[in-house]
């Protein structure tokens, strides 16, 4: 055997063996996401949209509950987290720079960004719901918030770095205060960028569960007080697929099905953005 | 020593025993230089990569305070007062002597938007003046006929060479009374390069000019003055039609008969 055909030979195994991983990798997703749509669209109904959790046995039973309560939580965490994480990244990207404080809260942040998520649930329940003396909204919110923060101002931070330097040398060069600078010429250039983090942001925490136990719990009913325990489609989801009734676990797979799409279209369109950016 | 011949126009700069050392070096990167900036000429800075020529220029809008631990020592006086004092008032000082960048600096706005940008920091709000400014600023710019049909399209859509009119139109839209140009060309083809020059050689009617450029035929070409720099020093300023001929300085002559650099 030549030395050629050798190489070759071993290019093709390579080859195969790559090529196999991948769509191992691939086919399971797209088994999930085949899995969710047949149980998914089969439990979808117009009942799911109209109507709140019911016993098992009635005709009438739906999502409308877990809906607005994950709403009124993702939305209020979305409300508190967007401004937060933006301020944030950009002290980080036009103030702190490279600075030992910068410099470490950027640390700080990548390691929170990476802590399980059921541990920030429990440190929301030993610092809101333990004083409080119940479960509410406001504490699932804050839980979220604390979970989408980092992540926004990486993101923030990262892409107010893309902005070349030069683009604010010219804005200070006609006499603009930095502020103006940052706001009217690096958001600008960064627009699409800190979209794409907001949107990336929400959808991670839109299928957060764990910290939701410890802190908004569940409701059957709808409850639109964020001061009282509060549904959302995750633990709603999670309570209806653990139970042995075959309507409520129909429930939970359409829960699933709601919450996938929601995500996957959030992620789909923080994709479509950074394209649209790169293209021009 | 360095020869630094006197200018005959009045001066509108006057660089007196002036330093420049970047935070973190012990060394200065721009050493013990005086010269005049003769006022509505040209004055070009060449010498050879990290000469300090770039240095210089940015020091006169102060461009290096955007990052901390830079320090001047010496004076630049302008307008009767030394403008590298502490309590200067940038913001000011910027608007009086604009800049051109070595890319094009186009903002992510429209082209308009882009013109109108300096003169809205000065609180210009007025639609027809401010409308009118930019027709005239892009005029002087030799952008207007290519433009003046989509002015609200974003300014990134243009070519470099256009790109670097816009950011001329959009420096002179205020009305400095310098402009220092750095490398303006260096990014761009021949043809935008020989619309570059010739639209420097129109603005000195009105404004005083300072090119940094190491292209030494762009330097005979436009300038009245050229300084040649040489590791942080100012070798030699002289009037450019003698100095390219009959340069007093051996440095000078070896670089620019291209013995180095």
């Amino acid at each position: 055997m030549t030395h050629t055909t050798k190489r070759i030979i071993m290019n093709n195994i390579i080859m195969t063996l790559s090529t196999i991983s991948a769509i191992i990798g691939i086919g399971f997703l797209f088994w999930i996401l085949g899995v969710l749509v047949i149980n998914g669209v089969d439990a979808l109904s117009w009942t799911i949209f109209s109507e709140v959790g019911a016993p098992p046995g009635y005709a009438e039973s739906g999502l409308k509950h877990a809906l607005i309560g994950q709403l009124l939580i993702v939305g209020l965490a979305t409300v508190v987290g967007v401004p937060l994480g933006i301020l944030a990244g950009t002290y980080l990207s036009e103030y702190g720079q490279k600075s030992k404080l910068a410099e470490t809260i950027r640390d700080i942040s990548d390691i929170m960004m990476s802590a399980p998520s059921i541990v920030i649930g429990a440190f929301v329940y030993a610092v809101v719901v333990a004083p409080m003396g119940h479960f509410s909204g406001w504490a699932g919110s804050i839980a979220l918030t604390i979970i989408m923060l980092p992540i926004i101002l990486r993101t923030t931070d990262d892409m107010l770095n893309l902005v070349p330097s030069t683009l604010r040398e010219a804005a200070f060069a006609l006499g603009a205060p930095k502020y103006k600078v940052i706001i009217q010429v690096v958001y600008r250039g960064a627009k699409a960028g800190i979209l794409t983090g907001i949107l990336l942001g929400v959808a991670r925490v839109a299928g957060e569960t764990a910290p939701l136990l410890f802190t908004s719990f569940n409701d059957n009913f709808l409850n639109t007080d964020m001061n009282e325990p509060m549904a959302s489609l995750t633990v709603t989801m999670y309570n209806y697929a653990t139970s042995p009734y075959e309507d409520w676990q129909k429930l939970g797979w359409a829960a699933a099905f709601i919450l996938s799409m929601f995500i996957l279209t959030l992620n789909i369109l923080g994709r479509l953005f950074l394209l649209k950016k790169k293209g021009r | 020593m360095a020869t630094i011949i006197d200018i005959t126009e009045e001066s509108v700069l006057q660089v007196k025993d002036f330093e420049f050392t970047y935070a973190g070096n012990d060394a200065p990167s721009v050493h013990k230089t005086t010269m005049p900036i003769a006022k509505n000429s040209i004055t070009a800075l060449i010498g050879p990569s990290g000469c300090g020529k770039t240095t210089l220029l940015r020091c006169f809008n102060r461009m290096h305070d955007l990052y901390p631990g830079n320090k001047y020592d010496g004076d630049i006086m302008f307008k009767g007062r030394n403008i590298l004092q502490a309590k200067e008032d940038l913001i000011n000082l910027r608007i009086q002597i604009g800049m051109i960048f070595q890319k094009p600096t186009a903002f992510p706005m429209s082209i308009f938007d882009n013109v109108a940008y300096g003169m809205r920091l000065q609180g210009l709000k007025n639609k027809t003046e401010l409308g009118d400014r930019v027709e005239k600023a892009l005029k002087d710019a030799a952008i207007w006929k290519e433009v003046k049909d989509r002015l609200k399209a974003d300014a990134n859509g243009l070519s470099g060479g256009q790109q670097q009119r816009l950011c001329i139109a959009r420096a002179i839209a205020v009305e400095p009374e310098v402009l220092l140009f750095d490398e303006p060309t260096s990014a761009l083809d021949p043809i935008s390069t020989s619309g570059i020059e010739e639209l420097v050689v129109e603005l000195k009617d009105r404004m005083s000019i300072i090119i940094v450029t190491h292209n030494m035929q762009q330097a005979a070409r436009v300038s009245d003055y050229t300084g040649f720099m040489y590791l942080g020093d100012l070798i030699e300023l002289g009037r450019t039609e003698e100095m390219f001929v009959t340069p007093k300085e051996k440095l000078t002559e070896e670089y620019i008969t291209g013995k180095f650099g």
